[in-house]
């Protein structure tokens, strides 16, 4: 399945790219895609961090939620606005 | 009962904003509002606020009108400002009208309050050295749980 991954904020400039396509075998949720993503490249180790905050197609998610072929998901640092 | 939320990068006047507000709504007797705005100090020079764009939107709305629900609101408007500001320029407008005093100040709080933990909006801090990410306060999911203890599930 394809993914469409979006970073923000700190893990943008941490992982050097806003968006990245990939593809993977169907049956992963966040927190896996962020384990898949750390074996590829270290600079994803920050992607582990429990405050990192999911946005699966622009709906704040959990990390186990599964994904699907087509999805895009973001990886957030927390939230600091106001 | 009406919302307005805005994320715009140009400034506002927290005044007009106020005033839109006041006398609108004759079931209405108290409007309360919070405006943040850019802390100086620390070798700050200026500050930059990025978001997610549209989830930023969705998310402000339904804190709005999670806050309407709650405290039967005559009005509820959330003003949010993305990308750069100086010292001293507003960054965020919350106001709320409602029937009664403790509901208008009470709606403004939560509104605040649940929007720094779960509207994506960050903050970079520009200083006379550098830039930098700004972590938040270790207070704010304090302050956002205490207002969701009867509502676990509300999302934004």
């Amino acid at each position: 399945m394809t993914l469409t991954i979006r970073y923000f904020a700190a893990l943008r400039d941490k992982m050097g790219t806003a968006e990245q396509i990939v593809d993977h075998m169907p049956g992963l949720n966040g927190g896996g895609l962020a384990e898949w993503l750390i074996a590829r490249d270290p600079a994803a180790q920050a992607l582990a961090h429990p405050s990192v905050r999911v946005i699966v197609n622009d709906e704040i998610a959990s990390r186990s939620q599964p994904l699907q072929d087509g999805d895009t998901i973001a990886f957030c640092p927390p939230f600091s606005g106001g | 009962m009406a919302v307005a939320v805005t994320v715009q990068t140009q400034s506002f006047d927290p005044g007009a904003l106020t005033n839109q507000l006041t006398g609108q709504d004759s079931s209405c007797g108290a409007v309360a509002s919070f405006i943040g705005q850019v802390r100086g100090g620390d070798d700050l020079v200026a500050l930059e606020l990025e978001h997610y764009p549209g989830v930023t939107q969705q998310a402000l709305g339904r804190i709005a009108d999670e806050a309407v629900r709650r405290w039967s609101l005559g009005e509820a408007v959330i003003v949010h400002r993305v990308g750069k500001m100086l010292i001293g320029e507003p960054i965020v407008f919350v106001g709320a009208a409602a029937p009664h005093r403790r509901a208008a100040l009470e709606a403004t709080g939560f509104m605040i309050d649940i929007l720094k933990t779960q509207a994506p909006f960050w903050k970079r801090e520009y200083t006379t050295s550098g830039s930098h990410w700004v972590e938040p306060r270790p207070g704010d999911d304090d302050a956002a749980a205490t207002w969701l203890a009867d509502n676990k599930d509300f999302t934004a």
